[in-house]
């Protein structure tokens, strides 16, 4: 077998962007797209100060979490390694971006030249079309590789068979080769020298090794990239909120949410009370709406059926399939007024809700996301929001039977479990480590969850439980409480505390006959 | 697209040499005719010492081709009044009527005359990017020769940006305009300031990655953590301009706290001026019969002359002796039985005073670094080790120190260029493998081949050509407009002299003359090329105003910029890729340049030039003709003039005089003539074999890197540790200037020493501010430097969006960096929008924090401050430029500056 991977030596690379360049050269990107890039990082403080260059780009992964998450089956995996984009089936989702922890991946959606207005002639010349509106990111100069091959050249040996960044590298700090071959310049490079590999404990696999030190001997493994909350000029290389999905999809986490949650509720009601059929029609519309928002982010809206291409490792996949028997069951069910059509709608809808919450939960660019604490969480919420909707609806339109004692008991058990599955999500994530932008998001009024509010939330719940008269009245506050801080955290969630991986650099490297030292994960933080 | 209908791709063979550590060869691709792509020349990878590779800056040539800034017709200015508030209303014009404009000019000029009422040139020109521009420019430099008299002082950065006193007294004392460690070999390297990782090119990066890959060891000494001080073993965070105490320290470590004999005495012996016995007045004791200089014999118990047959010369030591001494203008002193002692002994006593102790103070550094880095040099020197290239035995020394700018250039540039040198001596590491290597000669000749520029000169050292100090050959004006063959005997008379002079003294002028020296006048035609001096100079506001008053002003333009700006014509050329030129590469040349190969390589032009752009030989040839010099052109082209002589022993490929040849025409003659060179007249292949294979090579033998063979073939000695030769001159100098009425340069005669005193140079530069700008340095208080940065250095490229957008990647790129302590201690935070100011000017910019600076220093990487380069000017970067007084105070004697300033900063505006 074949395995390409990169091996970066941090001892000979100086920063200097000769590769950052030639793979804009060679594969054309757009302005500010740098599918390769060299970060510059610093440790220390004066005078004891150690700075030092790190290459990063697509890691060409043994478990690649962009192809995991695809819901197009765009992204793929050659068996020599290469992880790879096929641009006619992409929809533009962006998926991959928030699962990549690498930042690879880049999505272009209107052409743009360098000097803005019309474009140059040789930007013009190269302009792709088919590269619009879909994930991109380095390619390995695979053509290169695969027509190299087939003239018998070997890829990161001979220059024209190897990709541009590797070939164009001045200083021989960037190699490329076969990991599989233990003859290979990589495996030889690996075998003799101190490495690291970025974010490792992600379980991604990157195909980018660093070298760090001289020769491998018995030192103790690297251990943990110490975190530093607040570094001083690093904000190139911290964790930054991420950009490829904006209010659109959190519209759908909301939406989708509450929908579900709002359809469940509903059919449970109505083991003990009528079915609330406009809270049926309402929530169908809600996870409409939702989907609707997220299909107008999508780069190439008219190709949204190859979502479903993906339901063996996708869960974006997995949520398409739900929808539908979600609208399937739920559509018939609010025509037919059946009730066991609507509980099987609602049963989909549960698996909607369910898929939503592993679609953050793997997107594993988003350390607020990918929590396993955000699983129950956006369920309890999806509930909550349900049940709290429901109930002012029931309120609103005067159907007392769904906003009586009953439905004040349930909402306010949901409201406190969701405080729980929150507190529980917000401890792990502190346990963890989280870039400090998220904490301070997090812990800020407007994800709606603090205490302050569930409190009041649950206390109107409980008035309502306990209240003579105006129950109905304090449960729809209750009920709109719920709610609204349920929209406020989704919102939050996917728009704020949406940092990024960041980089982190395991160790400085040793240069010449100096030390290896200290790496940096900058920007992070726990607690 | 072609006859499928694909896409019509081709490759063609080029060069880049934007900076001054090129050439590197390249390819660059084609489709339909559209450049688009860079790439390394893999079949260059046999012979280029970087493996064929090209670094950053080639990449931006596609877009340099591509801009559509770019001016593509000749214009013609319409408004007569000039400055940077007015509009110069180009018109655009065809290439006949440009012409037709300036070689009526020029036939004007020259009718009244080659030089004015002055006896300056009356036509001027500046070049750019540290002499690469001749690269670029086709025959012209064959123009310019059969023109004749040429000024060359404007400068756009010459003196006060590059290493100046490194190029001066490096080609004095070992023919190295450029000096670098001999890297493939070098096991550790003192780098003051250096920033190869940045500046060094593709050669010096990759062979300091493969220096580090060994293990060597460099500790970069500096006050910023660069570039290359993050590829380096150690860090040295160093006071600003205080360089020259810490290497006096680790002299006085090896001279005071080591074992002599851990010294190469017999290098020192044999190759240095240490055993020459010095008299009262300074100047070599000699022998009356010979005048030699006299040595002491520690085998006869005599004082001979140094060059005697079967000596032991004593290099310490106290003897009673009798001799003549020489002063300046041959004055003479006999001295009888009196005691002297030999160089080196008052070497000794020179440097005890500088102790580590006492360098410690000066420079801010433990004094423990000190003393360890001096020992550790020693330890790396292998003193007594030899190793055999091309079959000569050799010393091996892999120790070297390397100088950056600022470090090498104005006040305190003699003294460091001296420590350096002297600390490779001391060891026997100059030009030996592994040690301190020059690598170009570009003011003492032959250019090309360093060897042959070794030729025996007075007392047993290598001869100089010296701007003559002595009574009756004094030049008391000079063929340019800052005096250099007046003021800066050191400066010689090569073409490259006049860019060596002192070039902020010929702008200085145009404000207000020099007394004593000719009335200042303006060029009557100036051309400009691949150079911006209103950006790239000092007190950039009264560069500008200088350029405005000039009458005519021919500027080769790519895009509109700061200079042109105040240009008369501006003629489209064509750029790096769409222009023809056959041009030398390695042997040894450059930085790090220095190859085992050497021969040709070819720019072959990658498309049609864009617009009505030209390629620079036709235009060449266009002026020749239209001021009636062609014959005189054509000439000069066969001499050599564009880069091969086109006749040899046994070839002649020679232009006929006094015709027209076309562009294509010169260059294959050029290239048989290159291919004859190489195969002694057996080969001729022309153009076709340049542009089929891109570059033709032959053999340079490694041992040529080195002087050491030829010295000793020649029996010379390098003149150190103790310079006569300069106590000399200058005194003649300082009596020339004396007679002539002129004292403002008496600062600088007192650096004509035989051996430097330390300077303080910090209080220097703080009391020539005080002074000239009536202010109180404390309201000043940091120290402002500058950075080369490899995306931009010399490129040119500022206006060029992916150098932008990659170099971004870089911290410090487009802003003022700053230690974050200083900064908290001032309310700043990052990326706060400061004003720096300087009595000079200001600049504004915005706050960058990093711990790898010293919270008394700034550090502005690049120059920018554009307000007319399109892109550039929208990039609101600071630039220290406009912070940089034109002060005669600090100009050193050989006619530098350097870029350091005392500034102060004030927040303008919130976060960007």
């Amino acid at each position: 077998m074949t395995r390409y991977a990169f091996v970066a030596d941090l001892n000979r690379c100086v920063g200097c962007q000769t590769c950052t360049s030639a793979c804009k050269h060679a594969n054309a990107t757009a302005p500010g797209v740098q599918w390769r890039k060299v970060l510059d990082f610093e440790t220390g403080e004066f005078p004891t100060v150690n700075r030092a260059f790190l290459p990063v780009g697509c890691m060409h992964c043994e478990s690649p979490s962009c192809r995991d998450v695809c819901p197009s089956t765009a992204t793929g995996k050659r068996d020599d390694g290469i992880v790879t984009i096929d641009y006619d089936k992409c929809i533009g989702c962006a998926y991959c971006a928030v699962a990549c922890p690498y930042q690879a991946r880049y999505r272009v959606d209107k052409p743009s030249a360098a000097y803005g207005g019309k474009a140059m002639r040789h930007e013009a010349k190269r302009e792709d079309p088919a590269r619009l509106g879909v994930a991109q990111k380095c390619t390995l100069c695979v053509d290169r590789i695969d027509e190299g091959l087939a003239q018998g050249l070997v890829p990161g040996i001979d220059m024209e068979a190897t990709p541009a960044c590797v070939a164009s590298c001045i200083s021989g700090a960037l190699q490329m080769g076969d990991l599989d071959d233990p003859e290979s310049n990589v495996s030889k490079l690996l075998s003799e020298r101190r490495h690291f590999r970025m974010h490792e404990e992600l379980g991604n696999g990157p195909g980018t090794y660093y070298l760090y030190d001289g020769d491998i001997d018995d030192v103790a493994p690297t251990g943990s990239v110490p975190m530093v909350a607040d570094p001083v000029g690093l904000a190139a290389v911290s964790p930054k909120v991420q950009t490829n999905w904006d209010w659109r999809a959190a519209a759908n986490f909301i939406l989708g949410g509450t929908g579900t949650g709002l359809l469940a509720m509903t059919m449970l009601a109505g083991l003990f009370v009528p079915v609330v059929w406009l809270a049926v029609f309402l929530a169908l519309a809600l996870v409409s709406a939702g989907l609707f928002c997220i299909w107008l982010e999508i780069g190439r809206p008219w190709r949204f059926m190859n979502v479903f291409l993906n339901p063996q490792t996708s869960w974006m996949s997995r949520e398409a399939i739900a929808a539908v028997p979600l609208f399937g069951f739920g559509g018939l069910a609010w025509l037919l007024g059946s009730y066991w059509l609507g509980m099987l709608g609602a049963m989909s809808g549960l698996a909607f809700l369910y898929c939503q919450a592993r679609i953050l939960r793997a997107a594993k660019g988003i350390p607020a996301w990918r929590q396993p604490g955000i699983v129950p969480l956006i369920l309890s919420t999806g509930l909550t929001e349900g049940a709290g909707m429901l109930a002012f609806v029931g309120f609103v339109t005067g159907l007392g039977e769904v906003s009586g004692r009953g439905m004040a008991l349930m909402l306010l058990a949901l409201v406190l479990a969701r405080f729980a599955m929150w507190k529980k999500y917000r401890a792990d994530l502190g346990e963890t480590g989280a870039p400090t932008g998220v904490f301070s998001v997090l812990d800020g009024m407007r994800t709606g969850l603090s205490v302050q509010l569930q409190g009041a939330v649950a206390a109107l719940a409980a008035l309502a439980v306990i209240a003579p008269v105006g129950q109905g009245a304090a449960v729809a506050l209750a009920g709109l409480g719920a709610l609204v801080t349920g929209w406020m955290f989704k919102h939050t969630l996917i728009t704020l505390a949406s940092f990024n991986q960041g980089f982190a650099i395991n160790k400085m490297p040793a240069r010449g006959a100096g030390k290896s030292s200290q790496g940096i994960k900058p920007g992070w933080s726990q607690s | 697209m072609n006859s499928a209908g694909k896409p019509a791709t081709e490759s063609f063979s080029s060069y880049c040499y934007q900076c001054v550590a090129g050439p590197d060869l390249m390819k660059v691709d084609t489709v339909d005719g559209v450049p688009f792509q860079i790439r390394p020349s893999g079949s260059a990878a046999e012979v280029h010492p970087a493996q064929g590779k090209v670094c950053v800056k080639a990449f931006g040539l596609i877009q340099k081709t591509n801009n559509p800034n770019r001016i593509q017709t000749p214009m013609i200015r319409t408004n007569p009044k000039k400055g940077r508030d007015e509009d110069p209303e180009f018109r655009p014009a065809t290439w006949d009527e440009a012409l037709e404009l300036i070689c009526g000019k020029l036939n004007e000029a020259r009718r009244k005359g080659l030089n004015d009422e002055s006896g300056f040139p009356r036509v001027a020109a500046s070049f750019g990017g540290g002499g690469t521009s001749t690269v670029y420019m086709g025959t012209f430099p064959a123009f310019l020769k059969a023109w004749g008299s040429i000024d060359m002082s404007f400068g756009s950065g010459q003196g006060v940006k590059c290493y100046h006193s490194e190029h001066l007294y490096g080609e004095f004392w070992h023919r190295a305009f450029t000096v670098s460690p001999d890297t493939p070999m070098v096991e550790m390297i003192l780098s003051f300031g250096a920033n190869v990782e940045a500046s060094g090119g593709v050669c010096g990066v990759r062979r300091h990655a493969d220096a580090r890959d060994r293990g060597a060891k460099r500790v970069q000494i500096e006050p910023h953590l660069s570039i290359t001080g993050a590829c380096s073993a150690e860090w040295v965070p160093i006071r600003p301009k205080t360089d020259p105490a810490f290497m006096f320290a680790l002299i006085n470590v090896l001279l005071h706290e080591v074992d002599r004999d851990q010294l190469d005495v017999p290098f020192l012996k044999e190759r240095s001026s240490s055993p020459y016995l010095v008299a009262p007045n300074g100047f070599y004791l000699r022998d009356p019969a010979t005048q030699k200089p006299l040595i002491w014999d520690l085998r006869s118990g005599n004082a001979v002359a140094f060059d005697t047959e079967g000596t032991d010369p004593a290099i310490e030591g106290k003897f009673t002796v009798s001799g003549i001494e020489i002063g300046p203008d041959d004055k003479q002193w006999r001295h009888e039985e009196i005691t002297c002692q030999p160089a080196f002994g008052h070497l000794v006593d020179h440097i005890l005073p500088y102790s580590p102790e006492w360098a410690s103070g000066v420079c801010d550094v433990p004094v423990d670094m000190i003393r360890k880095t001096a020992l550790d040099y020693l330890q790396h020197a292998h003193v007594g080790e030899t190793v055999e290239i091309g079959g000569r035995t050799m010393p091996f020394r892999p120790v070297a120190i390397s100088l950056g700018k600022t470090v090498s250039n104005g006040w305190g540039g003699y003294e460091c260029a001296w420590a350096r040198t002297l600390m490779a001596v001391l060891i026997g590491g100059l030009e030996v493998p592994g040690g301190t290597l020059g690598t170009t000669v570009r003011l003492n000749r032959p250019a090309d081949n360093r060897w042959s520029s070794v030729v025996p000169g007075p007392d047993g050292f290598m001869n100089y050509p010296m701007n003559p100090t002595r009574k009756g050959e004094f030049n008391e004006t000079s063929a340019s407009r800052h005096a250099h063959q007046t003021l800066i005997p050191l400066a010689a008379n090569s073409p490259w002299s006049q860019a060596l002079g002192p070039t902020h003294l010929a702008w200085m002028a145009q404000k207000e003359g020099f007394e004593h020296l000719p009335k200042p006048t303006q060029p009557d035609v100036w051309f400009v090329y691949r150079t911006n001096p209103v950006i790239s100079f000092w007190d950039t506001g009264a560069v500008a105003d200088a350029i405005a008053n000039f009458p005519f002003t021919v500027c080769f333009a790519y895009t509109h910029d700061e200079t042109n700006h105040m240009a008369d014509v501006l003629l489209p050329e064509c750029t790096d890729l769409e222009g023809l030129q056959l041009i030398r590469i390695g042997g040894s040349k450059y930085v790090e340049q220095f190859w085992e190969h050497q021969g040709f390589a070819l720019r072959d032009p990658v498309a049609k030039p864009m617009g009505e752009a030209r390629d620079f030989t036709w235009i060449a040839t266009q002026l020749a003709k239209g001021v009636g010099l062609l014959g005189e052109y054509n000439t000069a082209i066969n001499k050599g003039a564009a880069g091969v002589r086109l006749f040899g022993e046994n070839y002649d490929f020679a232009l006929e005089p006094g015709v027209e040849h076309s562009v294509e025409d010169i260059w294959e003659q050029s290239c048989r003539a290159a291919s004859a060179e190489l195969t002694d007249g057996v080969e001729s292949q022309g153009l076709e074999y340049y542009r089929e294979h891109g570059f033709r090579t032959v053999p340079f033998p490694k041992e040529r890197w080195y002087l050491y063979p030829a010295m000793v073939e020649k029996g010379l000695r390098f003149e150190l540790p103790y310079q006569e030769r300069l106590l000399r001159i200058g005194q003649e100098l300082g009596d020339r200037l004396h007679e002539m009425g002129i004292t403002w340069w008496d600062r600088q005669l007192k650096e004509y020493e035989a051996m430097p005193h330390f300077q303080d140079l910090q209080s220097m530069w703080e009391k020539a501010l005080e002074a000239q700008y009536d202010v109180k340095v404390g309201d000043y208080p940091f120290w402002l430097v500058t950075a080369r940065s490899m995306q931009y250095s010399w490129g040119g490229n500022v206006g060029i969006q992916m150098i932008h957008e990659v170099a971004a990647n870089i911290a410090g790129h487009g802003g003022v960096v700053m230690n974050p302590a200083a900064a908290a201690k001032l309310g700043l935070a990052e990326g706060d929008r400061v004003e720096v100011y300087s009595p000079t000017g200001s600049t504004e910019g915005a706050v960058i924090l990093r711990h790898g600076i010293r919270p008394d220093t700034l550090l502005m990487i690049g120059q920018f401050d554009h307000w007319k380069t399109p892109f550039a000017k929208d990039l609101k970067t600071p630039s220290m430029n406009s912070l940089m007084p034109m002060s005669l105070e600090l100009t050193d004697a050989t006619g530098s500056g350097a870029d350091l300033v005392r500034v102060a900063v004030k927040k303008v505006g919130g976060r960007e």
